[in-house]
């Protein structure tokens, strides 16, 4: 089965270069690009890609709004942007629009394709500049309580600690301490970050997120 | 002396005023006095000299023409007064020219014998009367009306306290007038100017009640005020106009570096990447690497210059800005940012880059210089206002308000502070001590009623 491909970057030198990180591959076929937000929301109407590769920066509709517009369109589409902004609030941001992945333009080609197969088949992906916070090797995320779920669902979804305690009928205090020790599980340093890596591992879904 | 010469002039214009009515009054109860000892030597003299005539032998041969003669002799004093004889019944045997009309209504409530009285007339005015005995039991009663005997005098013990009545009404308004009109004025205008925030208060312009000169100089206060305050606007709006200009360039300059170089250089990268997967010497994939390590390099570089210019993810909204700037400084600094915030409505640009760059400010002075182990930052919406505090557990500092003074020293960071919520209109509170952490507290009113983040803002 061979991948289908959109490229939304108004930069023509790397959109050049992601064009030839794509060329030749069996099982990946670009089939449109675009150098702004509409021309690209066009191509992928037109085209339905598997995938479409958009940057956040761009003229005229910006990245994470053609995601948006894409999901309220209900196009099957599993977006991934390509981007040079390593602000892990843009990956979340991305991600809440409906973004499946998140890669920085510096990623190698094969991290792109590996980045394009994994949205393709609906996993998620995430640059491991943006969601990495524990370098050390063999680090492996011990699994979280069903009530740690709970409490990093809601800080997912923007609530802050008050609101999550009064809705799981629990004092701020207790919030605080699931946080802490998601974060021990999870290796992040802050609740960005512990989302990520909990998408990331696995540990909570895009779809649990955006519920 | 100089220090309280308007008590003194004050007391100089009452003590003479005070003096003045004392003396006088004292002078006209004694010269009522004398008036009254005058009439009375007279009346009694009088009196005397007529019962001495009528004691002579010769006269009581003519006792039965004693009319006409006592008129005689009366007329013989030719003295102010009335001179009547009776006897020792009250019956009138003579009297002097008109003293038939006066001496009755006189006598009436009785007179002493051998002394004399001071008697009120019909019409207030005053008579003094004596009565002397004489040799037949016989009465010489003699008045005198004081008008007559002393005339310009009484007139004068008339007017004389209503002259100086006057003059003591006069003095005390004059007192009244000085203070109303010069010494309150004056006062007033010291506390107002003493308590004047040059550069940004004005006093009254004018006190209706003060001296023409009072007001001519509160209306030179008020203009200099009034160009002070302008000249301070001046400079207001000029640093505004700097800070504004500077964040304009740095966010230009941002974009430029993301739009070019950044792209340019991640386009390089591609290229080397790309480059990487054909067969080359060895030597000439060492070259490769280290190219493709530089290329990397100035990637991460390029990209933190723009952030520390002016960060993209300022667009994603006030929360996310703060969430990833703390995130970022707590990784650098190595320290605990504890960021609570809640539902926010629509935040205009200038405000989250004022909030924005305050919290940094303010993370990057508790860690330099505080020392800070624990910052808490709070950043909630609340009757329409839009409130962001930031504490920390550092060491504080001095602090009394004068951010010129630390200006001047160098500490810029607090002006700037200052200068940002004053350029949205909102107000800053910093209190700190030393040993005591340092908190600010910025609010800020958001002209619209809250409204929900619109959908193109990234609500995250």
């Amino acid at each position: 089965m061979v991948i289908k491909v959109v490229l939304a970057d108004d930069h023509p030198l790397t959109r050049e270069g992601f064009k030839s990180y794509l060329e030749n591959r069996e099982n990946i076929k670009l089939v449109g690009e675009a150098s702004d937000g509409e021309s690209a929301l066009k191509v992928i109407r037109d085209q339905l890609p598997d995938v479409a590769l958009i940057d956040i920066r761009m003229p005229g509709i910006d990245g994470v709004t053609l995601v948006r517009q894409i999901r309220q369109e209900e196009l099957k589409v599993a977006c991934l942007m390509l981007t040079s902004y390593d602000a892990q609030q843009y990956v979340l941001a991305s991600l809440r629009a409906g973004a499946k992945g998140y890669i920085l333009k510096t990623a190698s080609p094969e991290e792109l394709l590996r980045a394009i197969e994994i949205v393709a088949s609906q996993g998620v992906y995430l640059d491991k500049e943006v969601a990495t916070a524990v370098e050390e090797p063999g680090f492996t995320p011990e699994s979280l309580s069903p009530r740690e779920r709970e409490v990093l669902l809601l800080a997912g979804r923007g609530e802050s600690s008050k609101e999550i305690a009064s809705k799981l009928y629990i004092s701020e205090r207790t919030v605080q301490t699931h946080l802490a020790s998601i974060y021990d599980k999870l290796g992040a340093r802050n609740k960005t970050e512990a989302l990520l890596l909990a998408l990331k591992y696995g540990v909570v879904t895009l779809e649990e997120l955006l519920e | 002396m100089k220090k309280h010469l308007l008590l003194i002039l004050t007391l100089l214009i009452l003590i003479p005023s005070v003096a003045i009515l004392v003396v006088t009054g004292w002078g006209v109860v004694e010269h009522e006095k004398a008036m009254k000892n005058i009439a009375e030597s007279y009346v009694l003299d009088l009196a005397q000299s007529v019962a001495m005539q009528v004691d002579r032998p010769r006269f009581m041969r003519r006792n039965l023409m004693m009319s006409r003669s006592l008129e005689s002799f009366a007329l013989d004093i030719s003295l102010p007064g009335w001179v009547a004889l009776v006897d020792e019944s009250g019956n009138l045997l003579a009297a002097s020219s008109r003293a038939q009309d006066v001496l009755p209504q006189l006598w009436q409530g009785g007179i002493p014998v051998g002394r004399a009285i001071l008697v009120r007339g019909p019409f207030g005015d005053n008579y003094t009367i004596a009565a002397i005995p004489t040799s037949q039991g016989w009465y010489v009663i003699a008045a005198v009306a004081w008008s007559q005997l002393l005339g310009p005098m009484v007139r004068f013990s008339h007017l004389w306290p209503v002259a100086v009545g006057l003059l003591a009404i006069a003095g005390v308004c004059a007192a009244w007038a000085f203070w109303r009109w010069l010494i309150m004025p004056l006062l007033s205008l010291e506390s107002e100017v003493s308590s004047l925030k040059w550069g940004k208060d004005l006093p009254k312009k004018d006190d209706p009640f003060a001296v023409k000169e009072i007001r001519r100089l509160r209306k030179v206060l008020y203009q200099l005020a009034q160009t002070a305050r302008e000249r301070e606007e001046l400079t207001q709006r000029y640093v505004s106009d700097l800070v504004r200009v500077q964040e304009e360039e740095r966010t230009k300059l941002a974009r430029e570096i993301h739009d070019g170089p950044l792209q340019d250089v991640t386009a390089l990268l591609q290229r080397i990447l790309l480059l990487k997967r054909e067969n080359w010497s060895d030597k000439a994939k060492k070259y490769i690497e280290i190219a493709e390590e530089s290329a990397t390099e100035a990637v991460k570089e390029l990209r933190g210059l723009c952030d520390s210019l002016s960060p993209p993810w300022l667009d994603l909204g006030l929360s996310q800005a703060l969430t990833e700037l703390t995130d970022r400084l707590a990784r650098v600094y190595g320290v605990k940012i504890h960021l609570e915030t809640s539902e926010l409505p629509e935040v205009d640009k200038d405000t989250i880059l004022a909030f924005f760059r305050i919290t940094q400010e303010a993370i990057n002075n508790a860690v330099k210089h505080g020392h800070a182990g624990n910052v808490w930052i709070k950043l909630f919406y609340e009757g329409k206002s839009l409130m962001l505090s930031i504490e920390d557990d550092g060491c504080g500092f001095d602090f009394e308000g004068d951010t010129e003074a630390l200006r001047v020293k160098g500490h810029r960071g607090i002006a700037n502070m200052i200068e940002r919520m004053h350029l949205v209109g909102g107000s800053i509170d910093i209190t700190t001590s030393r040993g005591k952490g340092t908190t600010v507290v910025c609010t800020v009113s958001l002209p619209f009623v809250g409204e929900e983040a619109s959908s193109d803002a990234f609500d995250v």
